[in-house]
């Protein structure tokens, strides 16, 4: 059967070098070949230094300041007990930030869109005005004006007896634990809080409870409005019931400082003030888009059935903007808490500048950047890791 | 035809036009009360929003007047080129005299000027006379900018009267002025530092803000291309060592890849520190932009591949012809929120790096006695200067994003 008479001559077969998968194991031989040259190049480079991360575990012989409810010398201390100490004051800024600007964004974002031309004309220059300025120029900023604008302690901005505005910073009024009316020992605020947290757990089951049944007979059960009751008459009638074990203090000059409350030192209100500003001038853009990619006719028909304009947007416009937005929100979260390293330029003590001292102290850049990177993205992660699952519990998965 | 006929239908204007053609206080007084008074629940939104914005108003007026602005005035030079020789001051002015036509040539192109930027550039062109005139220069700086504004214009007017219309004239324009931007750098740094003019180490102040910001937006954008076409690439090794590069350099803020700047890559790459400087923001930026053509390779439909192999195209071309290009196009407006973050990020270089850019030289301007009491002024006048070019690229972003018609179909 090989004398094939007419049609197309048997095809030549292809040449090595021309064939595909050949080709693939060519590219990436090179490719590999070049890589590894490369990283070779940077491993010579860098290969005359000494390397290892026993210094971590040497005394700190350094300071630093602006802690809050822990209080580690930097004498005795090991350099990496200090590095932990500066990853808690990040974790502190970037909590904080994280909920001002989302509250904040989101009230920027919806005013946007109000039909109140002024507000919505504020809203917008608000987002224009901070969106486009440097952060950092932004907490260099503000820290100059709570430094230089504030007046001094002793003539201090008081407002209203409870919170003092001065270049040493802002007192504010702080719950302190107590034995309460009874005079009883100081862990009763713990049994308040643990009863706070049982009463969160019965709100939370009575929530899911009532769902269940509305979505069975159709019939309405408020369970977050259930919830939100159980919640709030369990804190408040175990506190009553613990003799009021807390007391909110009130700041009060002393010599140079002040002796209760708290007082927000000016570095953490000029990082955290700065990050907050700009960090919602960034989700209220994302807050005014998702709303805007929403159907028209949600809104028509939210009017139609007659709801008011607050319920129009907290039943309907954004719980389902939520699911849109989301993701972005995630992104500048992310942003935000890479961004809290801007607290260097403040000297806000917090995990990169903490490592810079360590830097600066005894070398090995190499390890200490590892570290700084290593860092930052556990902190990335969980940010992630906390946003996925929101988003997977908000993503509409049945129709 | 002036004359009504007898008989013949009254013209009926619609609804907006006989609302148009009332007394203007009338339309006032609607105006307001649509949009500002239309409840009373809204009555009192904008009265606390007036109350709150007239405090606001009144603080800022209270601060512009109380402010003491000599401090600017007098450090003029330092804030704006710092350490670069005084005696080569054209070097500068040159540069600005070639980027601004071809900005102007830009927004010809691909925008076109409304009467809110012209009101924005009047309020620019302005506050630039202004810093021109105050100090000791003497009219050459005003000499200068003006003939730069004129050049803008010029650029922007010759731009405007090629067709809209895709054509070949439009296509002989659009490949000029997109060239002359490409070159425009490498252009504006001979013009800086050929024949006996600054050295890298003496690039300073806003300047520097303003090279090195499209330096690591240009080389950004070189390095991403591959990148992001290697993440995707089906060759395993390939998409590993490129996802983790991108993810390795994402994973540390700006800051932290500054400190590699300075103590850790002398020993990889020769050069001054400006050099390095140079290298770690296209290398940072190159991470992100990656990303973002990423998603635009992804939001491109897997027809369009198929198709291009339908006609026989090959890999390469696919890439080339295909893909690519209209990669690009969906990712242009995330690059350009880049290309403005870059900007910003530009201000963070002297907080640990010893270069003197606009936010380095502000300190510099404090620590004089003289002036010690001004640094807010120093850092708003900073502020402003920022916010103007990142206000100006925002602009031109979303004047992109509907020209090119990008989220339409």
């Amino acid at each position: 059967m090989t004398t094939m008479t007419g049609g197309l001559p048997p095809p030549a077969p292809t040449p090595l070098f021309f064939r595909r998968g050949f080709r693939n194991l060519l590219a990436q031989g090179v490719y590999v070949g070049v890589t590894a040259l490369v990283i070779f190049y940077v491993v010579q480079a860098l290969g005359g230094r000494e390397y290892g991360f026993g210094f971590l575990n040497q005394p700190a012989a350094f300071d630093v300041g602006n802690q809050w409810l822990i209080n580690v010398d930097g004498t005795t201390n090991t350099r990496f007990t200090m590095y932990l100490v500066g990853i808690w004051a990040t974790a502190r800024v970037v909590m904080v930030t994280l909920l001002l600007s989302t509250v904040l964004g989101v009230a920027v974002g919806v005013a946007r869109l109000s039909p109140n031309w002024l507000l919505s004309k504020m809203a917008m220059l608000f987002v224009e005005i901070f969106r486009n300025m440097p952060l950092f120029v932004q907490i260099v900023l503000w820290y100059a004006i709570v430094l230089f604008g504030l007046p001094q302690i002793q003539n201090a901005l008081d407002l209203g007896d409870t919170f003092f505005l001065s270049n040493r910073g802002i007192a504010v009024p702080w719950p302190e634990p107590d034995g309460g009316l009874y005079g009883g020992p100081e862990w009763l605020t713990a049994v308040w809080a643990a009863a706070v947290a049982a009463a969160a757990v019965a709100a939370w089951f009575v929530r899911r409870r009532r769902q269940e049944l509305e979505r069975e007979t159709g019939q309405p059960h408020y369970p977050n409005r259930w919830g939100i009751r159980l919640f709030a008459g369990g804190a408040l009638v175990s506190f009553l019931a613990l003799g009021l074990p807390l007391t909110i203090d009130v700041p009060v000059l002393s010599g140079t400082d002040y002796a209760e409350g708290l007082t927000l030192r000016p570095e953490f209100t000029a990082l955290t003030l700065g990050l907050t500003i700009y960090t919602a001038s960034f989700i209220a853009e994302i807050v005014r888009a998702s709303i805007q990619a929403l159907p028209k006719g949600q809104t028509e028909a939210a009017n139609a059935i007659g709801l008011s304009g607050y319920q129009r947007l907290t039943l309907v416009i954004l719980p389902q903007a939520l699911r849109q937005m989301i993701p972005s929100v995630t992104n500048q979260y992310l942003n935000a808490s890479k961004n809290s390293s801007l607290a260097y330029g403040v000297s806000y003590a917090d995990l990169f500048f903490v490592a810079n001292i360590i830097q600066n102290k005894i070398g090995h850049a190499v390890e200490v950047f590892a570290l700084i990177i290593v860092t930052y993205m556990l902190m990335s992660l969980a940010i992630s890791v906390v946003m996925n699952f929101l988003n997977s519990r908000l993503t509409l998965t049945r129709v | 035809m002036t004359e009504p006929v007898a008989g013949a239908r009254k013209v009926v204007l619609p609804p907006h036009r006989v609302r148009a053609q009332r007394p203007l206080g009338t339309r006032a007084r609607e105006w307001t009360r649509e949009n500002l008074f239309p409840s009373p629940a809204q009555a009192v939104v904008t009265l606390l929003a007036l109350a709150f914005a007239t405090a606001i108003v009144a603080l800022a007026v209270y601060l512009v007047l109380a402010a003491e602005w000599r401090v600017i005035t007098v450090n003029r030079w330092l804030l704006f080129a710092g350490g670069f020789p005084q005696d080569q001051e054209w070097r500068l002015w040159v540069s600005v005299a070639l980027v601004f036509p071809l900005i102007g040539a830009a927004f010809g192109l691909w925008a076109s000027l409304g009467r809110r930027d012209l009101l924005f550039m009047a309020l620019a062109a302005g506050f630039l006379f202004f810093l021109a005139r105050h100090g000791d220069a003497g009219w050459a700086s005003t000499v200068w900018v003006a003939g730069s504004l004129a050049l803008f214009f010029a650029g922007y007017l010759v731009c405007r009267l090629v067709p809209r219309e895709p054509g070949r004239a439009r296509s002989i324009a659009t490949w000029t002025a997109g060239g002359a931007l490409a070159l425009a750098l490498p252009a504006v740094l001979a013009v800086l530092m050929a024949a006996g003019g600054a050295r890298t180490n003496e690039f300073s102040g806003f300047m520097m803000n303003l090279i090195l910001a499209p330096v690591g937006i240009a080389g950004g954008l070189l390095l991403a291309i591959p990148l992001a076409v290697g993440r995707a690439s089906s060759l395993r090794a390939v998409s590993w060592t490129c996802t983790a590069y991108i993810e390795l350099i994402r994973g540390a803020p700006l800051i932290g890849w500054l400190f590699v700047a300075l103590f850790i890559l002398e020993d990889v790459i020769a050069g001054d520190l400006i050099v390095r400087t140079m290298v770690v923001l296209a290398v940072f930026t190159s991470a992100y932009i990656a990303e973002y053509i990423r998603g635009g390779l992804q939001a491109l439909p897997h027809g369009q591949t198929e198709a291009a192999q339908a006609v026989g195209l090959g890999r390469t071309r696919t890439l080339q012809l295909v893909v690519l290009p209209q990669a690009l196009r969906i990712s242009i407006p995330p690059i350009v929120g880049q290309a403005i973050s870059l900007w910003k990020d530009t201000a963070l270089i002297s907080a640990i790096l010893p270069l003197r850019e606009l936010v380095g030289n502000s300190k510099a301007a404090i620590a004089q006695p003289e002036f010690i009491e001004n640094r807010i002024e120093v850092y708003v006048f900073a502020a402003v200067l920022f916010w103007i070019v990142a206000f100006v690229m925002s602009r031109v972003s979303q004047r992109m994003e509907r020209s090119l018609g990008i989220g339409e179909r």
